[in-house]
Parts: structure tokens; sequence; C-alpha cells
């Protein structure tokens, strides 16, 4: 359901490049590499906490197969997400080896291919990481581990697990802690060395002509994010007012795969994942060096679509019913922060030299 | 609600505000920049192949993102709540798995490896149907269903010597069919197929069959060794035979039904122009009468790529372009890859009358015996490619590293593409290997420009 491009920024990128692609303005260029190094280490630092809670999340499965206590779901459960949350803040940068290498399917597809994992379960075939690595993407990832954790209802039991169901659950885990360490390894300076394109853009980057077009998709990633919580997310289960449209329903972990996709923007943003970075160089700094008002502007934006989206009462299911206007605030602040993202921020990077 | 309210406003007036600059800013000698006409656009990075139209008007836009969800979106096994139909046999899920950010996909980067957007289009050396197989290898089976094989790949190097004594290598890759599930005809005739980018489609489908077929020069009567064939096909929609223009052979002759191909060859989605499964009469065959995707929804897929922009060349101004290009017109390559084409009436009216910067005649030319694939489709023999567009072609590894150039991927940059033109293509080839290796570069600066 991802999409590339949203409707703001195709306007934002389309309105003022085409008018300035044959300008020349005297405006002298500025060495933009410590912004675009601190935003590469939040993307780094990232996939390496994506990387360990994936791991963490196999070694729990194990354990609930060996040991199949409702205890041991529990423990399965919230390492999901623990898991999650690192992804879902790594969503406001879909770009590079996620989505080059084929390892955004991999990991969170969506829909799960409910056919064909029954008609696995249903089969003889040892159900293996390599056995999973051959097969789509919506037979594993992120959602598919949900939909065995907690069932079509959520409500699912111990009791109510098949040992087929155990064996595709840990071989499912294994696969997504395999592939969230290749993310990592890609991006990594001592593997892929992916953040190198980000770091040397416009000084010999293969991706980036120019440190100006690492900023732009960069700051176009995060309008793309925004654009895809209000206008997807959000906005299709509740506007249809169906919940087959909702993408974390199974584990009611929707409302914080909203917020933590605001906090991706977040961290991009401020430079900084868990609380550490390089602050005083981040994309923040630059637009307050330049706008010192769209700089607090948007700081309140983020802030406010995370609060607006945690005020939201109970489930996102059930809000989707009994809560529409919270809803609709926390869909409101989310577009705002979009626009205010594509309507300014991404026009005030496109006009830098 | 400002700001909301302001760029609605810009929505509303994009198009005025294109045109304006258009009239204001572009120097007369310097309008090769709009190589889409009023759609071209102007990222340079990564994502130069996604965004639509820029004179798209506002109701196109809402549409255009709408379709572009659909274009990601992946496809499960039926019965399913949501997004259903796919397989039982298939290349890839979704359509945005071989066509990576709408450009083009990697080869194989090992025999079977699942991941590639490559594919393999099956036949005999008189038939585009291999028995118990159809026109296409489908890779992968919806659980309980056998693939029908898996590619193989393997590569070798040859080297290449220019008149100046330097050398380069270039490589060839050797496509096979591994763990078929019927043993494979002796008659087999592979070709591989690249899956290509998807941007400009709606262009190039709105240039009239008049001037394509004005640059037709079937038995070569102006002598210069280049005679470019129209293939006639079965348009599905219209029931009649019409030009040949998509595909690596130019084997359909609309973008709906483009799409509507792929979805029933890749995808195994049966549809309004193919109601039936891709593999119907092989005995490893399900699915029910149930169309998959419905007319609207194809009509979606379909808008979304004739709606996206065609990105603007690049450093046009400098000096080593500007006689790149000069030694492109020399060596005749604008022959083939014809620089300006125009566009007609087209159902959506920002593609219409258009002048337009392609850099193909969308005709069949025969490429010699080392890109041959031996496979005849339509009228095109198996020896014949169409000439593939070049506007954009520079920002394809920008926008996937892993991605290549000609029909199999083998080239691995635009040299290596050069070098492996032949038929046809001899002239200009020979041309650029005489050509010493500062005027080699001019020229591949000029493309890598494009």
């Amino acid at each position: 359901m991802r999409r590339k491009i949203s409707l703001f920024a195709a306007i934002a990128v389309l309105l003022l490049s085409a008018c300035k692609s044959s300008s020349n303005d005297p405006q002298p260029s500025m060495n933009h590499e410590p912004v675009l190094t601190t935003t590469a280490q939040v993307i780094l630092n990232t996939y390496q906490d994506l990387s360990q809670k994936a791991a963490k999340l196999q070694e729990t499965t194990v354990l609930l197969r060996q040991v199949p206590i409702e205890a041991h779901l529990e423990l399965a459960r919230q390492a999901w997400r623990e898991a999650r949350s690192p992804w879902e803040q790594s969503e406001g940068f879909l770009f590079g080896p996620v989505d080059q290498e084929g390892l955004d399917p991999s990991l969170d597809s969506w829909p799960v291919n409910v056919s064909d994992l029954q008609a696995v379960l249903n089969s003889s075939h040892t159900i293996t990481v390599e056995f999973l690595q051959q097969q789509e993407g919506t037979l594993k990832g992120f959602h598919t581990i949900e939909y065995l954790l907690w069932g079509e209802d959520g409500k699912k039991t111990v009791a109510d697990f098949s040992d087929r169901e155990f064996e595709y659950l840990e071989a499912c885990a294994g696969a997504l802690a395999q592939d969230a360490a290749r993310l990592y390894e890609l991006w990594s300076p001592e593997g892929g060395n992916y953040i190198s394109n980000v770091i040397n853009a416009g000084k010999g980057s293969k991706v980036y002509v120019s440190q100006k077009a690492a900023l732009e998709e960069i700051v176009s990633a995060l309008g793309v994010i925004a654009d895809e919580v209000a206008n997807g997310k959000i906005n299709e289960p509740f506007s249809q007012k169906d919940l087959t449209l909702e993408e974390s329903r199974f584990s009611a972990n929707s409302k914080n795969d909203f917020a933590n996709n605001m906090r991706s923007i977040q961290n991009i943003y401020l430079g900084q994942y868990e609380g550490e970075g390089d602050t005083a160089n981040s994309l923040s700094a630059l637009v307050s060096s330049l706008d010192a008002s769209l700089d607090t502007r948007l700081k309140e934006h983020i802030q406010k679509a995370i609060d607006d989206i945690e005020a939201i009462p109970g489930t996102f299911s059930e809000a989707v019913f009994s809560h529409r206007a919270e809803v609709q605030k926390a869909q409101q602040s989310v577009r705002d922060l979009q626009d205010l993202i594509e309507g300014e921020v991404l026009p005030l990077i496109n006009s830098i030299k | 609600m400002k700001i909301l309210s302001t760029v609605r406003f810009l929505i509303a007036s994009v198009g005025i505000s294109l045109a304006a600059c258009h009239s204001s800013v572009e120097p007369q000698e310097n309008n090769w920049t709009y190589a889409g006409g009023e759609t071209t656009v102007f990222s340079t990075g990564p994502d130069a192949y996604t965004l639509p139209l820029a004179n798209l008007n506002k109701d196109g836009l809402q549409k255009h993102l709408e379709a572009d969800a659909m274009f990601a979106q992946q496809f499960v096994t039926e019965p399913a709540e949501r997004f259903g139909g796919l397989g039982p046999i298939f290349n890839q899920n979704a359509c945005e798995s071989c066509h990576i950010r709408n450009g083009k996909s990697a080869v194989p980067a090992y025999s079977g490896d699942p991941s590639s957007g490559l594919l393999l289009r099956l036949g005999t050396e008189s038939s585009e149907e291999l028995p118990g197989f159809g026109n296409q290898l489908q890779t992968k089976a919806v659980f309980g269903f056998t693939p029908e094989g898996k590619i193989s790949i393997e590569e070798r190097e040859k080297i290449v010597r220019f008149a100046d004594g330097m050398e380069t290598k270039i490589r060839e890759l050797q496509y096979g069919i591994q763990d078929s599930y019927i043993p494979l005809p002796a008659s087999t005739r592979i070709s591989p197929r690249m899956a290509q980018a998807v941007y400009g489609l709606g262009l190039l489908e709105a240039v009239p069959e008049e001037e394509i077929l004005a640059l037709a020069d079937e038995n070569d009567r102006n002598g210069d060794g280049i005679s470019g064939r129209p293939n006639w096909v079965w348009d599905k929609q219209q029931q009649s035979i019409r030009l040949g223009r998509f595909g690596w052979k130019a084997a359909q002759p609309s973008a709906l039904q483009q799409s509507a191909a792929a979805a029933h060859n890749d995808m195994g989605l049966s549809n309004p122009l193919f109601p039936e499964e891709n593999c119907t009469g092989q005995n490893n065959c399900g699915g029910d009468e149930k169309m998959d995707i419905s007319n609207e929804e194809l009509e979606l897929f379909t808008f979304y790529f004739q709606t996206l922009g065609v990105p603007a060349p690049r450093n046009q101004n400098s000096n080593k372009v500007k006689q790149g290009r000069l030694l492109f017109f020399e060596a005749r390559c604008n022959a083939c890859h014809v620089p300006t084409l125009h566009t007609g009436p087209h159902p959506i009216r920002e593609l219409a009358y258009q002048t337009i910067h392609p850099y193909t005649d969308l005709l069949l030319h025969d490429m010699g015996e080392d890109l041959a694939d031996h496979r005849p489709e339509g009228k095109a023999s198996g020896r014949e490619w169409r000439t593939p567009p070049l506007w954009g072609i520079g920002l394809t590894q920008v926008v996937n590293p892993q991605a290549t150039f000609l029909h199999d991927g083998r080239a691995r940059t635009i040299e290596e593409a050069i070098l492996w033109h032949g038929g046809e293509a001899e002239y200009s080839k020979q041309f650029y290997m005489k050509l010493p290796k500062s005027e080699r570069e001019k020229l591949l600066a000029f493309v890598e420009s494009l």
C-alpha cells in the first residue's frame, strides 16, 4: 500500500524545480555534510536497534516453542512490539537498501496470505528460515508473526497453538531477524556501507549527485510517511469503517505504529535516536538557520501529532467506531504535519544551493 | 487549515504556474530539456521516475496517488479478505517488485534468485507458445502448486578492442531453465526480458500511428542500412489490428493491454482483457472462473504509469554533453533513437499535443546475431527488437544501482550496451569503436545526460 510519492510533495517539487532549473542564483553553496552525517547516523542506529530487537524476538519464539506457557507467549508478544517499534521508526526513511533489496516486503508485507499460510500449516513441509526466505513477503515478516501470535481475533492462547504454528512462528521470527541483520549490515560502514552514499552526497556518492538531492530525498521521505499515516493507515479503515484495512489490528498495535512513524520523522528531524545524536548538526539546525519560526512550528507539529495519536482512547479498532472525533483530530494533526513538511520544509530545502 | 488552503490553491494553479515558468526561463535553443514536453519532471535523485506528470490536474493527481498505492500493492492467494487473485503461478506478487521505483530490475544474482524482475518468454522457433508452459516461465507458485521452473544464469566476459588499441570487457549472460515441472521440449526457445521502466508510456501511446509509420523504411529504400519495421498486433480492447508499441518487441498496442498482459502473465491476475488464468491448459493449474481484477482496477494500474512524468535531461549546457550530442548524430544513433516525436490527441489531455524527446522510433530493427533470441513475437523476427527510448536512461542506476541495460540485462554500463549493438546498428557501433577515448567519453556523457 505504500506510495512512492505524496500529492503535496509532488506539487512542491514540480513547481519549484521547474522554475529553478535554469535560473542562475548567485547564492553561495553551503556544506551540508555534517547534517547528512547526523541523519545517516540516525538511520544506522535505528537499523542496529531493529536488528537487535528482532534477534530477541527470535529467542522468545524459540522459548515459547520449547516451553509453551502463557507467560512465554506474553514475552514473545512483548518482544514483537519492541521489534516493531524501531521498524516503525524507520519508515520515515524507506529509501536505499530497504527499498532496493526487497527487504521492505520481506519484513513488512501486508496483508498476510492467510490462505497460503493455512496451506503450509496443513502440509507436511518442514518449515525453516530457508523455506520462508523462498516465500513471498505475505507469508513472513511482522504481520505473519503478528497473526500467529495473536490470531484473527487477537485472543489466542497457548492452548490454541498447533505444533506446526510454533514451528512456523520460530522460523518466521528467524527470517525476520535475518532480514533485519542484513538491512543493518547493508548500511553499516563495515558492511555494504550505504551510509557513505548519503554522507558523501555530491562528493563521489553513486546515488546522490548533490547534497541537495540527498536532503530532498530525506525530507520527501518524511512527507511520504506522514501522508501514508494520515491518508493510508488511518484513513482507509476509518473512512470505510472496515477493520480488514487496518494494518496491525491482530495485535491492537496500530496506535503505536502511527506514533512511532511520527517519531521516525522526529528522530530524523532532530538528528537523534533514543535521545542520542549530534543535534547541533541536525536537519532542525539547518532549517532553524534559514527560518527559525518554521523550525519551531515543525517541532510543535510533530509533537502534536504524537500526542493526538496517543490521546485516542482504547484500541484503534474500537476508536474507528466509538471515538471518531479523536481519530479525526489525530488524522488532522498528521495532515497538518505533512502539509508543513511538504508545503514549507521541502520548498526551503529545494531553495538551498 | 491556512496552510492546507494555500496548498490547495497551489494545486489549482499548478498548470498556470508551470506554463509561466516555461515561457520566462526556458532558452529557445535549450528546449531538449523538456524531454516530456509540459509533463517533464526535474528530480535527479532516486525518486526521479516516481513523479506524476508536471501538468497533471488536481483530479488526475488524486487518481494518480490512488493508483500509486495499487501499483505497490502485494496480492495474495484466494480466498482472501483483500487483494486476492494471485497465481496460481506467477513471477512476482506486486507491480513494484519488478519495476523497482518504477525503473528497471536487476538480473538474477544467482540461478534461481527469486527476487529478480527478469523473466523468460518461451516459445519455439515458429511459435510464441511452448507446449505445457505457455508464453512465459512463471517461476513462483502459491503454496501447493509447482512453479514452472527456475531461471539459471551464467556469466561470461569477452574482450572488445577499440581502434585506439584500448580494451574493455563486456558481459554476456546465458540463461536457461532448471527444475522445470515437466521436461522441457527440445524445441524450447528462451527470450529473457528485463522489466522496463514504466514512465513516459502515456506519451508514447499518444504519438499518432502515422508519425511512427512515417519513420518506417521496411525495405530500406533510402539505403542507409536501417529498415525500421512496425509490429502489427491484435488489440483486444478495440478488436482490431494496431501498431505495437510497448515491450521489448513492441507486442502490445496500448498501455492498457500492456498492463493487462503483465497482470495476467506476471502475477496470475485474470482480467477483462485476459480472462483466463495464465496456466490454463496445464495440468498444474487451479483457480476459478472469477475475474481477479476488474476493469476499473485495470484502468487504475494503467493510469498510474500513463501519468508518470519523464525526467528532464541534465547538464545540457556542458560542452562535453553538447559535443557528445553531435557525435550521437554523426554516429547515426539518431536513425533509430529518434530524438523528437509529437503526441496527438489522448484521453488524458495532459499527454496530448506535446513535443517530446524520447529517442526512439518505436519500430523493430534487426540487432544482429549477438542479441538475437530466435523467438518471433507478432511480426517481430528472432533478430528484431524495438528501439528502447533513451529518455531518463542516465538515471537508471541512480534509481536502482543494481539495474543494467539491454533486454536481458547483460550490459552493466551504457558503453557495454553500445558495444553489443549489431545488425542495423553495426555502423554506429563501428563509428563508436573508432573514436578516440576522449570522444567516446563525450558521446557517453551525452547519453548519460538524458
